[in-house]
């Protein structure tokens, strides 16, 4: 008999179970990030509740300057709107455009209630949660047009709506048309007034607190349930016998509810409400907000709202803008990029190629390295010998003076498309180090002459890029849609 | 659901926890800073550097700036410049507002530029003493009532403005008809009724229409306006519209020519064929006695477009400048002895008489605004 | 009754409705093939404006121009339409196509930054002030039509003929050409049209172009009537453009076009009369809400439109 080679023996195969997915499985289970997401799943929600509160709890703590604790309220604000959006954006996958317009109801309503204008001062604890109920109620009626609209329709009745919520308050006379309404009283609880920015930024923790744990427990209720099969399958929730119309009434009316409890904070904080504060560019911040944290995931709208906040404070001026902008862009190279050696390597050579570029540019034509940079950071004083910043290319009032600004922005917005066309590897790594450069270049002289506008830029961008490569963002989860 | 309860219940707790000891604990406002000697000293500046009124912005910080460089020479002194961007949006003016606030090396404000922002920072200012002096927030209720008490502007406000427009309009003009439209804004509409009011309280036939601040096209306002108006009042703050207003007037063949508020004014834009236009500050490029200044304001920029608007900031500068100069020569160098020294200032100005203030922080007796008159684009001033 | 108001409402509201029928006509093509809502298109209406402006200060500006008047618009609408043309394609390539088998909402959302980052860009490169034409130095106000109580600018006759020329190509073009077929079948299912060898990638492409192409003339016919522009003039055009595809039913060329025009005509004589009807509660401010409501009603009772055919879903 001759010797059989000994074949191994083949393992039984585990009744079902994929054999394919199940190593697939173990593989990716040996990762970092999925052993965090799994210790985080099994911890228990209070656990992290307080870990996400304790945070802003101190915050105060540790802030002394009334700008910044005006900033901190801000943040809370925005995340309450980015926890209201998610509710019809994130659970339910309806465009709700006229969002912002819940927001100043509330403010508007608050008002209405607790103003010299108004002629009186309901105490606060009767006037937010009144106030969330009829704001919610609107949202109830704003959102009646859904049973006959597909999705994109519904975008934009929303939107017209919110226009239409726009003339109203600068035309009606008791909306006190665009001088808005100044001398809103303080809130008010139980007799005590709040009158300090301190007292403000715990009010708004607290809704924070009461309204992110509302929204956790709907989510984990069969309503929350319900909603995710309407965005995953509205046919099939309906044949299922979903009341899928009733459904998507309530999660306008809950998501304009929490707006409404914004707005009724966001108004004594001000001290006054202007039509003009609830506009368009407000509306697609707090998206933005929501789709960078990951629609449907309220952590991750939470990180979200308070991320872009605060990247858009600190991009308000030229003074602090390029610590921002220049460690997003080594920190987003070297999470994106692997092998690890890859991103060290093109920042390197970037470094390389601009004071080589720098140094010929000196040489030949020094009048395109003598101009003065905007910024105000030590970033900004290196970059001077770094970046070719030319005369006279940006005027006084921070427009480009000649066509040399403009079309290098054109260059780079163009330079950036093309690069995400380039197939190999290769030669996509070797073509970054020059848009980068380039990109330093229109920051230095164009982007921080106007860091107000630049901002938004770069959201609109951040928002088209989110949705081209990581549609779920920073905490959501895939969806894959099944045509 | 069970632990749900629990979750929320423990953290209502916790958070009543915080909340009582956070409010027992005083609030955390800026205090003026004591400033030794006036070498550490910045001005602060409020408003709209970019967005709609951008323009209108850059154009009174760039005379702010050629007035602290022209103020430093002239005296000795090093002060600095704060810029604080509006954008035209009060949450923004707000913000920003604590920020030049919280920074204690600025001893005055200039703006609040547009009356938003003035009416979210007034109290806010008002509180830490921080004088603002505006040159172009000219709404009449920042002064009404209890006005802010570290509030200063070296204009007339609108007030004036509107009685003024009528009167003319109803005297030299002799109009018989007129038609009043606004632009949906703070500024435009409180001066339009103004101005409607007093205009039909002397007989004469108002008609009122309304258009969006963006919008571009008038056609069918024009339609409106019968063959028998003799001014169109346009209220508005986009010269542009204006002009556009006053071609599709003529294109119509209708006889009305369009007198436009201050919003309004630009010789670079607004160049109708025959039209009127007002302004709260002479424009100094059209009066021969300021070509000094003009001239060293034109070595300062390369390209001059500016128009009514940067000089009277400039001479918001030099009142808030003269005003801590003398509290750091009096060894008193903080907030509340700037507001004090600028609320009994007397400054000589570019922009008419010597700036004085009255009690509510307006020009002590009233101030007056300018009118132009426009023939085929060419701007003159009516006496 | 007022003939002199009502016949210069007819011309304005034809004026506003040639613009607004041009706009449709891209949102309807576009939604007609990738049923997507373009809510992009208005910026790209507002940057076609901004390229004429640019041609016109590079050719001499209005005061001075360098050739013929006729010249002058001609080329600044041509350079505008192809400028456009491949805007849109960019958009289509880089914030659509990737999102083709993504929910429904994902492709809204990015438009929705698309447009964000246009309208700040032109606000970055070209600041916030309105930008002019002054279309009145090239062609006087007075020069045009002056017939008993008609008062027409030449410049208004110019819009509508080019948008009524533009609409008749297009028209042929879809009507008589083979790519016509294709965008036809295209918009009829686009799974079928692949499976018949049309290669579907490349009629989008084209389509995004013309729709794109249109809106850039419809910028530089606003720029050269109205006058204005700024980088916030999209917004208004997108939504009235939209509110007339709708109107006219999505998906359907010659309902664009009606819907244009009724959309400008309801415009117009809204403003003229809403005084009147209300006995002067409501200002010409209200007007904008008359067109919202003309949506609003279509959208509620019959939502395919007045061209456009009853949407049957199948599962």
């Amino acid at each position: 008999m001759s010797e059989t080679p000994e074949t191994p023996e083949p393992q039984q195969p585990r009744i079902g179970v994929d054999e394919w997915v199940a190593s697939a499985e173990e593989r990716r289970r040996q990762g970092l990030g999925t052993r965090i997401e799994d210790a985080f799943g099994r911890t228990p929600p209070v656990v992290k509740l307080l870990a996400l509160v304790i945070p802003f709890a101190v915050y105060p703590l540790f802030v002394d300057s009334e700008y910044l604790m005006q900033v901190g309220i801000d943040t809370l604000i925005f995340v309450l709107l980015a926890l209201g959006l998610n509710v019809a954006v994130g659970w339910v996958g309806l465009l709700d455009l006229g969002f912002v317009a819940f927001f100043g109801l509330g403010a508007y309503l608050y008002a209405a209630v607790a103003s010299e204008y108004a002629g009186r001062h309901w105490e606060a604890q009767f006037a937010i949660p009144l106030i969330a109920i009829a704001v919610a109620a609107v949202g109830f009626v704003v959102g009646l047009p859904s049973r006959r609209l597909v999705g994109d329709y519904l975008a934009i009745v929303t939107l017209f709506f919110l226009q239409l919520w726009l003339v109203i308050l600068v035309n009606a006379s008791f909306t006190r048309g665009p001088n808005g309404i100044s001398d809103i009283y303080p809130l008010e609880f139980f007799g005590r007034q709040v009158t300090s920015l301190d007292g403000y930024f715990y009010v708004a923790l607290i809704a924070f607190v009461l309204i992110i744990s509302f929204l956790y427990l709907l989510n984990q209720s069969r309503t929350g349930r319900a909603w995710r099969a309407v965005r995953e399958d509205e046919l099939a929730s309906e044949l299922m016998t979903m009341p899928v119309n009733r459904l998507k009434l309530l999660a306008f009316a809950v998501g304009a509810g929490v707006a409404g409890i914004a707005g009724a904070i966001f108004a004594p904080v001000q001290g006054a409400v202007f039509p003009a504060s609830f506009d368009l560019v407000l509306l697609i911040t707090v998206y933005a907000m929501v789709v960078l944290g990951g629609a449907g995931n309220l952590l991750g709208v939470t990180v979200g709202a308070v991320l872009i906040n605060a990247s858009l404070e600190a991009l308000r001026d030229a003074n602090n803008a390029s610590w921002l902008f220049f460690s997003v862009i080594v920190i987003a190279l070297l999470m994106l990029v692997r092998p690890r050696w890859l991103p060290v390597a093109i920042l390197a050579g970037t470094v390389a190629f601009g004071l080589v570029v720098h140094e010929v540019a000196e040489q030949l034509r020094p009048s395109l390295v003598e101009g003065a940079t905007f910024g105000g950071t030590r970033i900004d004083e290196l970059a001077e010998q770094w970046v070719l910043l030319p005369e006279g290319a940006i005027g006084p009032d921070g427009l480009p003076a000649g066509a040399l600004a403009r079309l290098a922005y054109l260059g780079l917005v163009a330079a950036v498309l093309g690069l995400t066309l380039v197939r190999s590897r290769l030669w996509r790594s070797i073509g970054v180090v020059p848009v980068l450069y380039l990109a330093a270049c229109v920051w230095e002289n164009l982007l921080l002459a106007q860091p107000a506008v630049a901002r938004f830029v770069l959201i609109g961008a951040m928002l088209v890029a989110l949705m081209a490569y990581r549609p779920q963002g920073l905490f959501g989860r895939q969806r894959v849609e099944i045509v | 659901m069970r632990k749900g309860m629990i979750a929320v219940a423990l953290a209502v707790l916790a958070s009543a926890a915080v909340v009582t000891a956070a409010v027992a604990k005083p609030s955390a406002t800026a205090t003026p800073a004591q400033v030794a000697t006036c070498t550490n000293v910045s001005l602060g500046f409020l408003g709209p550097l970019t967005g709609p009124a951008g323009f209108l912005g850059q154009e009174q910080i760039s005379w702010l700036k050629f007035g602290v460089q022209k103020y430093n020479k002239e005296n000795g002194t090093r002060f600095a410049l704060v810029e604080g961007d509006t954008q035209l949006k009060a949450p923004v003016a707000l913000t920003v507002g604590r920020k030049l606030a919280s920074n204690s090396k600025v001893l005055a404000v200039i703006g609040g530029s547009e009356s938003q922002a003035v009416r979210v920072t007034g109290n806010l200012f008002e509180r830490t003493s921080l004088a603002n002096v505006s040159g172009s927030a000219t709404a009449v209720d920042l002064t009404k009532g209890r006005p802010y008490r570290s509030f200063f502007r070296v204009v007339p406000n609108d007030g004036v403005q509107g009685p003024q427009i009528l009167n003319f309009v109803s005297t030299n003009l002799k109009a018989k008809n007129v038609v009043v439209i606004d632009s949906q804004d703070d500024y435009s509409l409180p001066l339009a009724s103004a101005i409607t009011r007093g205009l039909r309280a002397k007989g004469v036939t108002v008609s009122r229409e309304s258009v969006s601040a963006d919008d571009t096209d008038f056609s069918s306002i024009v339609a409106n306006v019968g063959s028998n108006v003799n001014v169109v009042v346009f209220a508005t703050q986009v010269a542009t519209a204006a002009n556009t207003l006053s071609n599709q007037l003529r294109e119509q063949g209708k006889r009305a020519t369009v007198f436009g508020t201050d919003g309004a004014y630009s010789p670079s834009q607004f160049k109708p064929r025959n039209g009127h236009v007002s302004i709260f500050a002479p424009d100094l490029h059209f009066d021969p006695k300021a070509a000094k200044i003009i001239g060293e304001y034109r070595k300062f920029v390369k390209k001059d477009t500016s128009g009514a608007f940067g000089p009277a900031t400039y001479q918001a500068g030099w009142v808030a400048m003269s005003a801590i100069r003398k509290a750091c020569a009096d060894g008193r160098t903080n907030r509340v002895e700037v507001t004090k020294l600028v609320r009994s200032s007397t400054t000589p100005s570019i922009i008419g008489a010597p700036t004085r203030f009255d009690a509510k922080g307006d020009l002590r007796g009233g101030g007056q605004f300018t009118i132009y008159r426009i023939t085929n684009g060419k701007y003159s001033p009516v006496r | 009754m007022d003939w002199d108001k009502l016949v210069q409402l007819i011309v304005n509201g034809l004026t506003l409705g040639s613009v607004y029928a041009l706009v449709a006509l891209g949102f309807s093509m576009v939604y007609g093939i990738l049923k997507l809502l373009n809510l992009a298109h208005g910026d790209v209406l507002m940057v076609g404006a901004f390229i004429g402006w640019g041609v016109l200060g590079w050719l001499g500006g209005a005061q001075d121009p360098s050739v013929a008047v006729w010249l002058l618009i001609v080329l600044m609408v041509l350079v505008a339409m192809v400028g456009c043309g491949f805007l849109g394609v960019a958009i289509e390539r880089f914030a659509y196509r990737p999102l083709r088998r993504a929910p429904r909402i994902a492709p809204l959302i990015s438009a929705l930054g698309v447009s964000f980052f246009i309208q700040n860009s032109v606000l970055l490169l070209f600041g916030a002030n309105f930008r002019s034409y002054e279309a009145i130095d090239l062609v006087d106000v007075e020069v045009g039509i002056h017939w008993g109580p008609l008062n027409v600018w030449i410049l208004r006759v110019v819009v509508f003929a080019s948008a009524a020329a533009m609409m008749i190509g297009l028209w042929i073009l879809v009507t008589r050409t083979k790519l016509g077929k294709a965008m036809r079948a295209t918009a009829f299912d686009r799974e079928a049209a692949a499976m018949m060898g049309i290669d579907v990638d490349r009629v989008i492409v084209k389509t995004f172009f013309i729709g794109s192409a249109l809106a850039g003339a419809a910028g530089v016919l606003v720029g050269l009537v109205f006058g204005q522009i700024n980088h916030f003039m999209g917004f208004n055009y997108g939504l009235k453009g939209f509110t007339a595809a709708v109107v006219g039913g999505i998906g359907s060329i010659p309902g664009a076009m009606f819907g244009g025009l009724f959309i400008g005509l309801a415009e117009a004589f809204s403003v003229g009369y809403i005084e009147d009807f209300t006995r002067g509660r409501l200002g010409s401010a209200f007007s904008d809400l008359v067109v919202f409501l003309i949506l609003v009603l279509f959208m509620l009772l019959r939502p395919q439109g007045i061209f456009g055919k009853p949407d049957v879903k199948k599962v």
